[in-house]
């Protein structure tokens, strides 16, 4: 053969891959179509369960938070789409305010999951709760040296914190929340004290954070409990813990991960039977367990490892608060140098 | 069989060779002689139809190729072959394939009848398989002739075609050449600086001077 | 035709020059008072010490394979193409597990040595090494193959006339290789621009963490374009500085040289092994080994059906891709093409070459932003809106891919048809050869080693893309590079192995059947 016919077969073969690819996607309207910011691993065996208890389908794309909301506002009229589901509150809000949701109340969701978790206009729904709270070295640290999240601004701190990156939507959301509580001055005062008691550049992951306590570059962080509980369920001797923050005060901030049924969705009545079947008990069991969080239904006992933390008190400021506050979480952090 | 009337050539807006006139009859070889800038290869690039100028007509066995300066036939249609200073062997084409290039719509048994024909004339039979890299200069320049040669051109060009050899090599190749172009009954117009190249190759030999060509 | 050929590639950068139309002046106040200084500045650094660094590196290492003897050269040669495979942010992921504060490196050398650690993420030496040794087969695989093109009787002059191994080097050999060593620095250069895996997990600030910022904390998609248009243009002056680097190359002799005019002896040649050995085992036997290590343990968690189906969409993309990237890229360059217009069709391809520079994720709104953009125009003259035909499609993705890579494709090629001397076609023409004639038999193979190497490059950068992919791709067409992504941005490293081994194995592959027609195709030239 000679490299002209070679070409124009090769050419030709791809044309019909291609368009017989693109002829798979047709959808079966029954099923139910999902854009979600929650990786494939936490979320399939979830969507399995659902299809063996109902024989709904599910078919999912997984992305990133704030691209997958830039795509559904383009795709507009025509998504796909029949929920959004993502991690932090803040992006549940902010899609909520793209009006990129429709407003689901029904009473087994309102049973469910208590109203604090739930957008008051019913846009979504929060499914599962983890806390941001302090890691400290048991080697190196006592309990009784902790207290709050601006003590670890205090000059005895110096060279002993390791922070995750100020680009992660979880800092955000927290520094929102210390802006919530304390003012936009003493937030500032507060994250200028972080900067000065870093011990190293801040870290990409929560568990490089750990991993550097360990290793003796600091001695406390801040981390999300999840990523705790999985280090710890695997190697239980860890001279590794949490400590409660802000128990005196206002409460250790919890986040969310959450769902919604989008606005344009074909299915409606797919996807809230979905979403009422992720807030019942068999749901949130698997929910919590899959990823060592707290189950967002109150009637549903966390994960052994989860629960063997003990109790703790909650801050109680409205989670649209962390979307509202996060420009200003983000300029103060990098007005104050917080990389 | 050929004519060439009132060629002139313009460089860099400077008129450099003027009035321009050759007759030439079949199988006549000419060379052109001239220093480097004098316009001698924009002549032989015109007469080829390469390259446009502002003014010279072209006839060649009673076909109007250029009228004017502007070509009335393509490059393509002349029926004029050209060889050039670094041969221009097609690198991923064996001598074969290099050759049988211009004679492709032939079929193919006359085409191979043809290579060989030509492989013994120039002297280098059973070297169809080789690469261009394979052979030496005196042999690509020759493989580049019969390249030429192969489509039996009305009208042969050679530009500097011996420039790139070594001098014992070129005083070989330039009688041998003259010998395959008697032999072949081809036109020729050879464009070099070397006048002892020329006087051995030529049958009439031309020289431009002052803008001017005159014939010896 | 051509030149509304590049036009389209070009659409999303120029959607993303457009953003300047819709100003806003308070973000921009901010990031010009609080962030812009200091990233100019990091990402200045950054550039710069890339770029002088995968220049000595890439060009010392292909003068060494190429004109030295030393033992292991052979597979060595090779061997130095193979990082290609690996993406930047698995390096980078890599090198933090072993050599950050926690890891193997500094704990031994802590415990064992005595010396005190420190933190490898402050500074930027670190992250320019990473870039470092993921980026110089760049410079490695165009810098070699123009010391095998150079006239072997240069260097043996240079040898006649007393120069040694160093002086041949810089005098005769480097001079000649300068546009070679260019064109591997600009894409660098530009990759380097354009990243975002690497400098995420080094918490480097460049120019990309400014546009994230506006993008994903601002929530303003003009800002980010608007800055990432800043990109294009710092791209557009170094594609100018490499044509003019590569405006003085000089025309290669056609014969490949298989002789090595230099023959060191005994330690010298095993202090040049050692050398080359090294930086393959750190870009790539070192990351591998740890790869292999996690993968080990994870590989029965974590191996399932579902990874046939990430391999078929992986390399259906990949092949794909490569391909409408590379014929495209042979349309814009293929010599002689037209001659008026010229200037028109130049810019366009000027532009549809910028791509490059831009992050994945940018590229990809941009075009989404540019089809809807299509629909509205398309709705105002009475027609209906497209976006449900394009979105979702694999089409789509496959667009957003040539315009990315168009850069390195083209380069590539263009390059060999530069060297394709107009005397070829004119002697094609007086043999009477036709238009498509000239095309398929004397230029199509002509430049097919640079087709080839254009190919292998794209479908290697498309196998590891992972922005525009996790955005733009349809239904069921996960690849390998998400899969590692979403397993690593969970924290499970050991399950995220699996898929970037596979990655590194179907590169290698890639890099095999490119190595295979590379030496036909240079049998036959």
């Amino acid at each position: 053969m000679n490299s002209k016919t070679w070409i124009s077969t090769i050419i030709m073969l791809s044309v019909v891959w291609v368009s017989s690819m693109s002829a798979v996607q047709a959808a079966s309207d029954e099923s139910v179509t999902v854009y979600s910011s929650r990786k494939e691993h936490l979320i399939k065996p979830l969507f399995q369960a659902f299809t063996q208890d109902t024989g709904v389908k599910v078919k999912y794309l997984t992305g990133k938070g704030g691209a997958l909301i830039e795509r559904l506002k383009l795709e507009g009229v025509n998504t796909p789409a029949d929920m959004f589901m993502t991690v932090d509150a803040g992006n549940l809000w902010y899609a909520g305010s793209q009006d990129l949701f429709q407003s689901v109340k029904t009473d087994t969701i309102k049973n469910n999951i208590p109203a604090h978790l739930r957008d008051p206009q019913g846009l979504w729904t929060g499914l599962s709760v983890r806390a941001r709270t302090i890691v400290y070295s048991t080697d190196r640290v006592k309990p009784s040296e902790l207290s709050t999240y601006a003590d670890l601004a205090l000059p005895k701190w110096k060279n002993r914190l390791c922070l995750r990156t100020s680009k992660k939507i979880y800092t955000k959301s927290l520094t929102a929340s210390v802006i919530y509580n304390q003012g936009k001055d003493k937030a500032g005062d507060i994250i200028s004290g972080w900067v000065n008691n870093l011990a190293a550049t801040p870290n990409a992951k929560d568990s490089h954070v750990m991993n550097a306590i360990l290793a003796g570059q600091c001695d406390v962080g801040l981390v999300n409990t999840y990523y705790y509980g999985r280090l710890i369920e695997k190697n239980p001797d860890l001279a590794l813990k949490l400590f409660w923050a802000n128990q005196k005060t206002t409460g250790v901030h919890v986040n969310i991960s959450g769902a919604g049924v989008t606005k344009h969705a074909s299915n409606v009545a797919g996807a809230t039977r979905l979403l009422e079947w992720l807030s019942s008990d068999k749901a949130q069991t698997i929910y919590g367990s899959l990823n060592k969080e707290y189950p967002a239904n109150q009637n549903v006992a966390a994960d052994k490892v989860v629960s063997a933390w003990g109790v703790f008190k909650q801050d109680k400021m409205n989670l649209s608060q962390a979307g509202i506050l996060q420009a200003d979480a983000v300029k103060l952090m990098q007005i104050k140098g917080y990389r | 069989m050929l004519a060439v009337k009132d060629l002139s050539v313009t460089y860099q807006n400077n008129k450099v060779l003027n009035g321009f006139n050759l007759n030439l009859k079949q199988g006549e070889i000419f060379a052109l002689l001239g220093d480097s800038g004098s316009g001698k290869s924009s002549a032989l690039r015109f007469i080829a139809g390469l390259d446009s100028t502002e003014s010279g007509s072209i006839q060649l066995d009673g076909q109007q190729l250029s009228n004017h300066g502007k070509h009335q036939v393509s490059p393509e249609a002349r029926g004029i072959g050209m060889v050039f200073q670094d041969y221009a062997l097609f690198p991923h084409m064996t001598v074969e394939k290099n050759i049988a290039f211009g004679i492709s719509k032939q079929p193919r048994i006359k085409q191979k009848k043809r290579i060989k024909e030509l492989l013994t004339l120039i002297g280098l039979e059973g070297i169809e398989r080789k690469y261009p890299h394979q052979l030496s200069g005196g042999e690509q320049q020759r493989v580049a002739l019969a390249r030429a040669l192969a489509p039996s051109p009305k009208l042969l060009l050679l530009d500097e075609p011996f420039s790139s050899l070594d001098k014992n090599h070129r005083v070989q190749l330039v009688s041998q050449v003259r010998d395959i172009l008697k032999q072949t009954n081809t036109t020729s117009i050879l464009v070099t600086h070397n006048i002892s190249e020329a006087n051995t190759l030529a049958d009439k030999v031309g020289k431009i001077l002052k803008k001017r060509m005159t014939i010896k | 035709m051509m030149g509304l050929l590049a036009l389209v590639v070009a659409m999303p950068i120029i959607v993303v020059m457009l953003s300047w139309l819709l100003p806003e002046h308070e973000l921009w106040t901010h990031f010009s008072e609080n962030l812009l200084s200091s990233l100019i500045s990091s990402t200045g650094i950054l550039l710069l010490g890339v770029g002088v660094g995968v220049t000595l590196l890439g060009t010392v290492l292909a003068y060494l394979v190429v004109m030295v003897e030393f033992p292991g050269r052979k597979w060595l040669e090779w061997a130095l193409f193979l990082p290609f495979a690996i993406p930047a942010y698995v390096l980078a992921f890599v090198y933090l597990g072993v050599f950050d504060y926690s890891g193997y490196a500094q704990v031994w050398m802590r415990e064992v040595l005595g010396l005190p650690g420190f933190d490898i993420r402050a500074g930027s030496w670190a992250i320019i090494l990473t870039f470092l040794l993921v980026f110089y087969p760049y410079v490695y695989m165009m810098t070699r193959a123009s010391f095998k093109r150079q006239k072997i009787n240069m260097i043996e002059a240079g040898k006649l006339l007393g120069a040694g191994p160093f002086k041949v080097f810089f005098k005769i050999s480097l001079p000649l290789a300068r546009p070679a060593a260019a064109a591997g620095l600009l894409v660098t250069l530009m990759e380097t621009l354009a990243d975002f895996g690497v400098v995420s997990l080094f918490n480097y600030d460049t120019f990309t963490t400014a546009i994230y910022s506006a993008w994903g904390d601002f929530r303003s998609i003009e800002v980010a374009a608007q800055l990432a248009s800043l990109l294009v243009l710092v791209a557009f002056f170094l594609i100018y500085f490499e044509k003019k680097a590569r405006g003085q190359a000089k025309y290669y002799s056609a014969n490949v040289s298989t002789i090595r005019p230099y023959h060191p002896k005994g330690s010298v040649a095993w202090l040049i092994t050692l050398f080359v050995f090294g930086v393959f085992m750190l870009s790539f036997a070192m990351p591998m080994l740890q790869l292999v290590i996690w993968a080990w343990g994870a590989f029965a968690d974590e191996w399932s059906a579902n990874y046939i189906d990430l391999l078929i969409s992986t390399s259906s993309l990949t092949i794909i891709a490569a391909m409408i990237t590379v014929i495209i890229a042979t349309m814009l360059a293929l010599p002689g093409r037209c001659k008026r217009g010229s200037i028109w069709l130049k810019g366009m391809v000027r532009l549809a070459t910028l791509g490059y520079a831009l992050p994945g994720s940018v590229m990809a709104v941009g075009l989404l932003y540019g089809i809807n953009q299509i629909s509205v125009i398309n709705i105002y003259f009475g027609g209906e809106s497209i976006n449900h035909i394009i979105y979702g499609s694999i089409l789509l993705l496959l667009f957003a891919y040539v315009s990315r890579f168009m850069a390195i494709a083209y380069s590539s090629i263009d390059a060999s048809a530069q060297q394709i001397k107009p005397v070829f076609t004119q002697t094609a023409r007086l043999l009477g050869a036709s238009r498509m004639r000239l095309i398929w038999q004397v230029y199509l193979p002509m430049m097919m080693p640079g087709i080839l190497a254009g190919g292998l490059l794209v479908a290697v950068d498309v196998m590891k893309e992972l922005p525009a992919t996790y955005l733009l791709r349809p239904f069921g067409w996960d690849t390998l590079a998400i899969q590692t992504f979403e397993l690593s941005a969970e924290g499970l490293f050991e399950r995220a192995a699996v898929p970037a081994l596979m990655m590194v194995a179907f590169g290698a592959l890639i890099m095999m059947v490119f190595r295979y027609l590379d030496k036909k195709s240079s049998k036959a030239s």
